[in-house]
Parts: C-alpha cells; sequence; structure tokens
C-alpha cells in the first residue's frame, strides 16, 4: 500500500485538472437554454442509471462465484436470461432513444411554434461565414461571431464551403456536422443574457484547433438596437489614413466593408469588425494591437491559415490600418 | 587463374594496397615538391589536356542526361540572350566582330569563341553548361536561383549564334542602345562609360519602341515606387534573376531613385498586339480580374493591380501576354517568395490553375495600358 499511494496522486491531479474544463464558457454542463438543459439532464440520466447497472451487475457477478448454492440456480434459470438478458436492455434503451427523440424535438417546435430567428452559419477553413436572414428577405453577412436575443428560439442553418466541420456550441446546443452539399438545422434558445464559446469539433485541416467563435446572448431590446447597427454601413471614413492603405493595398479583394470599395467575399466580412468580441475566428482580443499583431504575423498566430501574407507594412501603415479597422464599431 | 587467386589472395591484397600507398606517396611527393608548374601561361602538357577534356565532357554529357527542354518561341527569345550575352558573357567569349579581350584570352583554359564551339554540345548540353558552369575553368554558374527560364533564353541564343552575322548580332544585342562617338576628352578623364552592361535600353522600352524581345516587361510608365522596390530586390538578392542582379548590383541608391523617377515618367510605350486569344479565355480572364475565384480563394487581379492600387505594386495592364505568364509560372514553382511582396503573390500564383494563368495573361495584356490611370484621374475628387 505504501508504494500504491504516490502513483494514484499524479492520476488524482489529472482527474481534477480535466473536470476543471467542464466549467465556464464552453461547457457542456452549463446548460443555459432548455435545449441544452434537457440534454444535460440526459446525461445525467444516462450516467446515474448505468453506473447503477454497474453495480448490479457486479452483485450479480459476485453472486455467481461466491453466492449460496439455492441463488446460483436461480441465476441460471432460462427465464433470468430472457428477463435479464434481452428484456431489461431493450426495454431501457428504447426508453432512452424516444426520450432522446423527444429532446430533438424540443427544439423543433420551439422554432415552428414563435417567431423564429434564422441564421446561416457557412463552415469555411478556418472561420464562420454568419448570415442572418431577415423576415424581408433581406441577409446581413458578419463572421465568427453569433448575436441571439434571449428567449427566442433560433434556427441555425449549417453547410461547409469546403471540408466537413462540425459546429459546436456547448452551452445552448450539441454538436451539428457541416457537411458538404448538405444543409443541417440546429435549433436552441437561450434563457439568459451572457457570453459563450464555441468551436468547430471536427478535425478540418492545420488551423481547425483555432477555429472558435463566440455567441452573445442578449436582451431583446439591446438585440434589435444591435442588428440595426449591423444592417446599416460602414461609417465613412473618407481620408482616414487607414481606410485608403486598405483599399489601396487590395485587402478589399477578399474582405468586404460595405459602403466602400471593398466587396472581396473570399475572406470575413468587416463592416462591423472593430464591434466584435475576438479576431481570427475566436483566437485574439478585439483590440488595435490586435489588428497590428494579426496583419503582420498572421501565419505565427494561425498556422496555415488561408489570407494573404503581408509582410511589408511599416509599423506606421500597421497602426494606421489597426485604428481604421477599430473603428468599424 | 581463380585457384592462384585463392590461394594467394592475402599476398595479392599486400601487394594492391602497397601499389596504393605508393602511388599517394608520389602524388603527395609531387605535390609538395612544387615540380608540376601550374602556371596559365606555360599550358597544359598534352597527356593532361587530353585527359581533362576527357573528363569535361564525360561529365556534362552525364549530368545533363536528365535536362528537358521546355516548348519556347526561340525567335523572341533569342534578343534576350543575346543582350544578357553582350553584358556579361561576351568579355571571356568574345561575340560577332568583338574578339575576346586579351586578359581573359591567357586564361587556362581560354574561354572557347562560341560562335565556333556552341554547335559542339545539345541544347540540353549548353542548358547545363550555361545553368551549373564548369569547376576549374572560370565559368560561373546562373546568378539567379530558379530561374531556369532566363538560362534557355541564353540557350536559344546560343544556337542562333553560330549562323549570326555581325550586324544581325549588334541589332539583337544592342536593343534600343546607342553607341557614339565620346570624345577624347571623355575617353582620357572618364574611360568608356560601361554601355555593355548597364544600358537599360538594350532589353527594355524606350518612349517610342516596345522592348525588343516579349518577354520583357514594359517600364515605361510604370509606378516609380515599384521600380525602385525591384532594382533595390535584385540589388540585395532577394529576387532573383541571372539578367537584372548584375545590373542591379552596379547601380547605387541615387541612380536606382533617377532611373525609377526616369521610367515612371515616361509615357507607356507602343504595344505589339497581343496574340489572338479565344473570346472565351478572354471572358474568363475578366471575371478573375474583376471577381476572383472564391472557391479557390484567388482574390480579384485588380484589387492590387486595377486603378487604385498602392504604388509599390505594378501596374499590369499592357504587358505582354508571355511575360505575365513567365512571371506566373515562376512564382508558381517558388522562385519568387523571398520578398514581402513576393511571397504575398506567391500564394495567389499558386491557387491559380494553368488555365487561370493564360486567362488573366491574356486580360491584362489586351488591356490598353492607359486603362489604369484614365480611371484614376475619372475617379479623383
Amino acid at each position: 500500500m505504501k508504494t500504491a499511494r504516490p502513483r494514484l496522486l499524479p492520476f488524482v491531479a489529472l482527474t481534477l485538472l480535466t473536470l476543471a474544463g467542464c466549467a465556464g464558457e464552453q461547457s457542456a454542463f452549463a446548460g443555459l437554454g432548455p435545449v441544452s438543459s434537457r440534454i444535460t439532464l440526459l446525461t445525467w440520466i444516462m450516467f446515474i442509471a448505468a453506473a447503477l447497472i454497474t453495480v448490479f451487475i457486479c452483485l450479480l457477478l459476485f453472486v455467481a462465484i461466491a453466492g449460496p448454492a439455492d441463488w446460483r440456480r436461480q441465476l441460471t434459470r432460462v427465464k433470468t436470461v430472457v428477463l435479464g438478458g434481452i428484456v431489461f436492455p431493450v426495454v431501457t434503451l428504447s426508453a432512452l432513444l424516444i426520450y432522446g427523440f423527444s429532446i430533438l424535438r424540443v427544439g423543433e417546435n420551439l422554432v415552428q411554434a414563435e417567431n423564429a430567428l434564422r441564421i446561416s452559419v457557412v463552415g469555411e477553413r478556418w472561420w464562420w461565414r454568419v448570415i442572418y436572414r431577415h423576415d424581408d428577405g433581406h441577409t446581413t453577412e458578419a463572421a465568427n461571431e453569433i448575436r441571439i436575443p434571449t428567449g427566442r428560439p433560433v434556427e441555425i442553418e449549417l453547410s461547409t464551403a469546403d471540408v466537413i466541420h462540425s459546429f459546436w456550441l456547448p452551452a445552448y446546443a450539441g454538436k451539428v456536422d457541416m457537411i458538404p452539399g448538405r444543409i443541417n438545422r440546429l435549433h436552441f434558445s437561450a434563457d439568459k443574457p451572457g457570453i459563450v464559446r464555441g468551436q468547430c469539433a471536427e478535425y478540418c485541416g492545420g488551423a481547425h484547433a483555432l477555429m472558435a467563435f463566440y455567441a452573445v446572448a442578449m436582451p431583446p431590446d439591446d438585440y434589435d438596437a444591435w442588428l440595426a447597427r449591423e444592417k446599416a454601413d460602414a461609417e465613412p471614413a473618407r481620408g482616414h489614413a487607414g481606410e485608403r492603405l486598405f483599399l489601396t493595398s487590395g485587402c478589399g479583394g477578399c474582405h468586404t466593408v460595405r459602403g466602400t470599395r471593398a466587396d472581396g467575399k473570399e475572406g470575413p466580412d468587416l463592416t462591423h469588425v472593430g464591434g466584435r468580441l475576438s479576431l481570427g475566428a475566436g483566437i485574439l482580443p478585439n483590440t488595435p494591437e490586435s489588428f497590428g499583431r494579426w496583419i503582420s504575423r498572421h501565419q505565427q498566430l494561425k498556422p496555415e491559415n488561408l489570407m494573404l501574407p503581408y509582410d511589408f507594412f511599416t509599423e506606421s501603415e500597421l497602426q494606421a490600418l489597426s485604428a481604421y479597422l477599430k473603428s468599424l464599431e | 587463374m581463380t585457384g592462384w587467386a585463392t590461394r594467394h589472395w592475402r599476398a595479392l591484397l599486400l601487394w594492391t594496397l602497397g601499389l596504393f600507398a605508393g602511388l599517394t606517396l608520389l602524388a603527395l611527393m609531387i605535390a609538395y615538391s612544387g615540380i608540376y608548374n601550374i602556371a596559365a601561361s606555360a599550358g597544359h602538357p598534352a597527356w593532361m589536356e587530353r585527359f581533362l577534356q576527357l573528363g569535361k565532357e564525360r561529365s556534362v554529357k552525364f549530368n545533363s542526361r536528365s535536362v528537358k527542354p521546355p516548348k519556347q518561341d526561340s525567335a523572341d527569345l533569342v534578343p534576350l540572350g543575346a543582350a544578357h550575352f553582350q553584358g556579361t558573357c561576351a568579355t571571356c567569349h568574345g561575340a560577332p566582330g568583338q574578339p575576346v579581350n586579351p586578359v581573359f584570352g591567357h586564361m587556362l583554359p581560354s574561354p572557347p569563341d562560341l560562335q565556333k564551339h556552341a554547335h559542339h554540345w545539345t541544347r540540353e548540353q549548353l542548358f547545363w553548361i550555361a545553368r551549373h558552369g564548369i569547376q576549374f575553368t572560370g565559368m560561373p554558374a546562373w546568378s539567379g536561383a530558379g530561374r531556369d527560364d532566363e538560362v534557355w533564353a541564353v540557350v536559344a541564343f546560343l544556337e542562333a549564334l553560330p549562323s549570326m552575322s555581325e550586324t544581325e548580332y549588334r541589332r539583337y544585342a544592342g536593343g534600343h542602345s546607342e553607341t557614339q562617338g565620346y570624345s577624347a576628352g571623355t575617353l582620357v578623364s572618364q574611360g568608356r562609360p560601361r554601355l555593355d552592361l548597364t544600358a537599360c535600353s538594350r532589353c527594355h522600352d524606350t518612349a517610342g519602341a516596345a522592348p525588343p524581345s516579349p518577354y520583357v516587361p514594359h517600364i515605361g510608365g510604370q509606378n516609380e515606387a515599384y521600380l525602385r522596390r525591384a532594382l533595390h530586390e535584385y540589388r540585395d538578392d532577394s529576387r532573383q534573376s541571372g539578367f537584372m542582379e548584375p545590373v542591379a548590383d552596379d547601380l547605387d541608391d541615387e541612380q536606382i531613385d533617377r532611373l525609377a523617377a526616369y521610367y515612371a515618367s515616361l509615357p507607356p510605350s507602343p504595344r505589339q498586339p497581343p496574340r489572338p486569344s479565344s473570346p472565351r479565355l478572354r471572358e474568363q480572364g475578366r471575371q478573375l480580374a474583376e471577381q476572383g475565384d472564391r472557391a479557390r480563394k484567388v482574390p480579384a487581379c485588380l484589387s492590387c493591380h486595377g486603378a487604385n492600387g498602392r504604388s509599390d505594386y505594378p501596374r499590369l495592364a499592357g504587358q505582354s501576354e508571355q511575360y505575365i505568364r513567365r512571371q506566373l509560372q515562376v512564382w508558381r514553382r517558388g522562385g519568387r517568395h523571398k520578398t514581402p511582396h513576393g511571397a504575398m503573390m506567391s500564394v495567389v500564383a499558386k491557387r491559380l490553375t494553368d488555365q487561370q494563368v493564360e486567362a488573366a495573361a491574356s486580360f491584362f495584356a489586351g488591356r490598353p495600358p492607359q486603362a489604369d490611370r484614365v480611371q484614376e484621374e475619372a475617379s479623383a475628387p
């Protein structure tokens, strides 16, 4: 026993460390909406039932080996085998399956019953194209951040521009794959305001681990105000040195800033990039310094990402560009 | 015989080792004593001459066996190869109407007169020699890494050289440059200006004439900051070119500034009519230039190379289709990624399909050189 104790210590430490990851903004146990809280409940039901069944099996095993002869004879009867080995698993698993389907229906019912918010998210290597679909048929494009009002059901249409990605927003919903040639749907709603993190959960190439996003749930009034700003073009920055640099250096070949000549569709829409929480798909905080770091060193920060390397901007040019981009709120 | 060798293998081995050691010792003694005369003026003894020739010929033949000549328009490349030859090779090898400089004629081995000797080698062998040089002979390797396309231009010229008259050679090698008589006073005080190497107009356009070869870019009316950047990149060896590096190496900062300003102020030179291309290709080129290719993540060419591009980005309208295509191919092979601007274009070029390269080249070749400027003036407030 003396030698066993030190070996146990790293194991306990590792377990505690792993469990620590279950808290926070990207936790599957957070259950911040009706869908995710039901998923969490299902998880607990399955976990506790599985634990009970395991204990029961252990007991049976013990009885089969060392129990009284009479009990052991009972165990070998055909009736016991049929009841315990066939009927019990079929009933239990079918019940769980039906319960699981009913949870999937919750989201869909939510969306059909009420005035749902529709958002398309397109997985790209290695970022998220986010398209808000308005009731009047118009759309507004953004990237790497999803804003939703609280209490209103959300339907997200998931598709991909290239390879298989998986959209995972654990605090609000389960994960659903984005498969080439298909549109999958994910339904959820948020109970209260908050900021949570999501992540690509299907290996999609070099920068897969750095393909994240934030979801922001806002009170409905705040959301409406935010959406009105997001729909609008970027505020004109005529004569801003950063804007001139942005346009003459060819940034508009890949990025759109609505209200300017920049209308590229290859990369993320930057019309309101200054108002987002993060840069580079969830990997840098949104500060002027981050813009400079991203533009000059994005291949080191997010290796293999598909943005062109811009290694020739001077320090003052980077500052002007950062100031301009940060001003796009 | 075998029986004898099996019985006496021990003695045989010892004799072989002894002989080898003896010969090595003899070679060392000859080298150390200094009795072998390495003077260039002494020449090689006949047996040594034959031995070295044999080694050279066999080595060139053996090493050039994997060289694959590309399909190319030799006629268009001859002026380019000739101008480079005149600038850098003729000093040692001579040229039609120009005997070898007596200083270099006294090298050992003396550089061959290529008008007579070029036929001695095949196309592949000429390429291999010009590309890699030859040890112990003074023949240097090509100075632009990854620019085999340039070496092939020299090969095209070398193949045409044996049948070239002096007048033809002067026309090809001189381009638009003018040789003039210098006064005795100039010659006495400044020497003969080095027209051979750095006269830009040997290869490039002038106010009234297109470049002699479509593989050479028009630089009249090009952006000043771009021209300055290009010359600096050639000079510091970050942009590779066996043609331009030796030229830029001779220029100081002030000369670079003046040249860039001079060419930027020239009106765009006359264009040769672009080669006819299919309407489908032109349309594909227009789309690529104006909209890019979203699926391949290619931005629109005109977002950088249009009317409103930075002044250190080059204008492409009216450059020849051959030049643009060739540069894109150099990028795709990884020959232009060492400069910051080149590294960016390198990524774009590698995303293009072969067809898109053709389409882009055809689009810009068919675009009038004034296209960029007119828009610029119209859009100015």
